[in-house]
């Protein structure tokens, strides 16, 4: 507890140049809120909440095509978080007590097994997530294919961030990196970031892990140079997860893709290579191009960016609140509008 | 972005281990990790062993504080 | 002909006629017997002395046997623990039952054995009910409405709306077990863990903590929402805030695991035997060791405390000294992996 003391004064006690930190991660988000962090930052330290949700950064389209394939009978196996994330014109939950087979389910082999003890049924699982998720999900689809499993398949929308890094530093000083996206990807490339002048701070989630990161952050970051620090180490190495990488190198390969409020970053998907189409949703069952329509007043996007503030957008917390999201930063107990919206916000200051 | 849950493995079988975490189990796979042992702390995200890990934060932010404060 | 025990509700159990007779004697009149359960349209009853509490509850639960409990005991818990967070000593219960053609007639007597076992524990009467029989798939096991009637204590007069700053927060014991078990039961993401429900009737502890601290401001039972959504309920009744210490609510390790698991806030997970108890200050240690001293409230502490700063919100005091808002729980409780 003693060093989580001398953690806790280098932050309050900062008094160095302005500092803008992204935490990139949604958890970490929401464990910064619920730890009442914020409430320790010093006044010139900004702490934007980035694109680290996968729900967030999802397309509309996305939950279009997933409500597409529930129309048809297929049953939906999704993490619990993209049940009320809104399409164009409907949700999952909503799809579901119109008496489509949605389920949640803990884990993608958790659908797999679904698919195992319902042949008739065609199962598709919704494959959100970044690096940390994305070997989760392709552990499902060796499984189901070691299993001759022909009724399942996957809908990827599977991320990679380096791309999101680059495309978001002239916004941020320091980067807290997500720990479990390191923990598999390890740290190499961020320390190839420092070159590109680009600064972070790989980051754990318990409040004294967290305290601890912050506190380097802005010791670190108050002098100016570009810097790298590990401050997980008890989980992330180096090298990170080789049998992770290699897994997900056999089963996919990069694509472009569309962030909600990012817009297209070149390399920044993942989807199933060729020689496993028979285990992407949208081959199997010849899903049309769609092109999802948000609600035109949502300002998610420059939420994401970091460009504004949940509290600056016309529909928080007016028409948009977590009973009925307007936009997916809303929906996602993760999101920044989310966490904002139930933490309290921007007023979190005045009430120390 | 990534919900992990450090978590005890208390028996492996090939790809998969059960995995106690104050009192609450689970099967999850371990294919993605060799040298496992009983005993041995993982983290685990979406029912996959990320990483193997060492249980005590604690101790960890005491030397990143001593290190880099 | 005698029913066995491989014997299942059918629709002729609800037709009326000899049948529902023979279940009402066989399931219900046996297991809850008393003087005012007769065989005639309405229970006629004693007046009460002064003032009469009455409240009505519908329970539906799926499964309908959980460890620590079953629908039934819940049915009487719930209604016997509204009436005594009013103050009042529950004194009658009603019982309307919709049973799913099928349902196993064993399963049902285990049933109604809890509800008589539980309403004997309580000091409450089962002095009337109703069966009905919907066909299959029309409903899920069994549905189950309690009506009860207190007698309210004299002199108590608590109320959502009387918290006052400076009063201390009481919980009567560990939170979220009852959601937590019932998750488990569900077998839905292939967690075990031993947790029991905390499924109790708790006006035994009321009695106590009324008997020690008559002038308790606030009494309520957790329930669906946890505690978390009692706390909101109380700040916005009574116009004030109130400052959580968040090391100080207790919550079993194995239920601390499942929530670490999905995602999940133990505070939002619904109770059946926890009350929220508020007192003023200087008598919080009183009420703590009269409710520690019942059978359901052993391990009541201090989580918190009533102020006058940010009226209706729940502020949790961190272990770094931060101070954050608590979430308000929106619709479902889902697990998250994000």
């Amino acid at each position: 507890m003693a060093q989580t003391e001398r953690a806790r004064e280098a932050l309050t006690a900062y008094d160095g140049a302005p500092l803008r930190i992204m935490e990139v991660c949604g958890t970490h988000t929401h464990e910064i809120f619920r730890q009442g962090l914020r409430a320790l930052l010093p006044p010139q330290v900004e702490l934007i909440s980035g694109p680290g949700c996968p729900v967030c950064v999802t397309p509309v389209s996305f939950l279009d095509e997933a409500l597409l394939l529930a129309e048809r009978g297929v049953t939906i196996c999704t993490f619990g978080d993209l049940v009320r994330v809104p399409g164009s014109v409907s949700t999952l939950a909503k799809a579901r007590a119109a008496g489509a087979a949605v389920r949640v389910v803990y884990s993608p082999l958790d659908a797999v097994e679904v698919a195992r003890t319902e042949p008739g049924t065609e199962v598709v699982f919704l494959s959100v997530g970044f690096e940390t998720t994305t070997p989760a999900a392709c552990l499902a689809v060796k499984r189901a294919a070691e299993l001759g499993l022909k009724n399942f398949s996957l809908l990827t929308a599977n991320k990679t961030m380096p791309g999101a890094y680059r495309a978001l530093k002239d916004s941020v000083d320091v980067y807290l990196y997500p720990g479990h996206v390191n923990a598999v990807t390890g740290t190499r490339l961020c320390e190839c970031l420092v070159d590109e002048g680009i600064s972070g701070v790989v980051a754990g989630f318990t409040g004294a892990e967290l305290l601890t990161a912050l506190a380097v952050t802005v010791t670190k970051g108050g002098e100016g140079k570009p810097f790298f620090a590990n401050c997980y180490p008890r989980v992330v190495t180096r090298e990170g997860s080789a049998a992770a990488q290699r897994l997900v190198a056999a089963l996919m390969e990069p694509c472009a893709a569309e962030w909600r409020g990012l817009g297209e970053i070149p390399d920044s998907g993942m989807r199933l290579r060729a020689d496993w189409a028979m285990f992407d949703a949208r081959r199997k069952f010849d899903i049309p191009p769609l092109s999802g329509r948000g609600n035109p007043a949502c300002r998610c996007g420059e939420v994401l960016q970091g460009r504004c503030r949940p509290s600056d957008c016309p529909v928080f917390g007016r028409g948009c609140t977590p009973e009925h999201p307007v936009g997916a930063c809303m929906v996602s107990g993760e999101g920044a509008c989310s966490a904002y919206y139930q933490y309290g916000g921007g007023s979190l200051g005045s009430w120390q | 972005m990534c919900v992990g849950l450090s978590a005890k493995v208390v028996r492996l079988d090939q790809d998969t281990a059960i995995v106690d975490a104050s009192g609450a189990r689970r099967e999850i796979s371990v294919g993605l990790l060799d040298e496992l042992e009983p005993g041995d702390y993982v983290m685990v995200h979406a029912g996959v062993a990320i990483a193997k890990i060492t249980q005590d934060d604690g101790t960890e932010t005491d030397a990143l504080a001593e290190a880099l404060l | 002909m005698a029913m066995t025990t491989q014997d299942t509700v059918t629709l002729a159990h609800g037709a009326g006629g000899r049948q529902t007779a023979e279940l009402i004697e066989r399931v219900f009149r046996t297991q809850f017997q008393n003087s005012h359960l007769t065989a005639d349209d309405a229970a006629v009853l004693p007046a009460l002395s002064g003032c009469m509490a009455m409240t009505t509850d519908g329970f539906i639960v799926s499964p309908a046997f959980f460890p620590g409990g079953n629908v039934g005991k819940l049915s009487v818990c719930g209604t016997v623990n509204d009436l005594a967070c009013m103050g009042a000593r529950p004194r009658y219960l009603s019982c309307a039952m919709v049973v799913e053609e099928g349902f196993p007639m064993e399963q049902l007597e285990r049933i109604a054995a809890a509800m008589a076992q539980t309403a004997q524990e309580a000091g409450v009467e089962i002095v009337c009910g109703d069966t009905k029989v919907a066909g299959r798939g029309q409903a899920d096991g069994v549905f189950i409405t309690t009506t009860g009637v207190g007698e309210l204590l004299p002199g108590v007069h608590t109320g959502g709306a009387l918290a006052k700053p400076g009063d201390a927060v009481l919980v009567t014991g560990d939170v979220g077990r009852h959601g937590c078990a019932i998750l488990l039961a569900r077998d839905e993401f292939g967690i075990e863990a031993a947790v029991e429900s905390d499924c109790a009737p708790l006006w035994g502890a009321v009695e106590a903590l009324l008997d020690a601290v008559s002038d308790t401001h606030v009494i309520r039972d957790a329930t669906r929402g946890g505690v978390g959504t009692v706390l909101y309920e109380i700040a916005g009744q009574s116009g004030v805030g109130i400052r959580l210490d968040a090391a100080s609510v207790p919550v079993d390790p194995k239920v601390r695991g499942v929530c670490g698991m999905l995602g999940l806030e133990p505070l939002y997970l619904a109770c059946e035997g926890r009350l929220v108890v508020v007192t003023p200050q200087e008598r919080a240690e009183a009420a703590l060791a009269a409710l520690r001293a019942t059978p359901y409230a052993v391990g009541a502490v201090q989580i918190g405390t009533v102020t006058d700063a940010r009226p209706g919100a729940v502020v949790v005091q961190t272990e770094f000294g931060g101070q954050t808002l608590l979430p308000q729980p929106t619709g479902e409780l889902l697990p998250r992996i994000c």
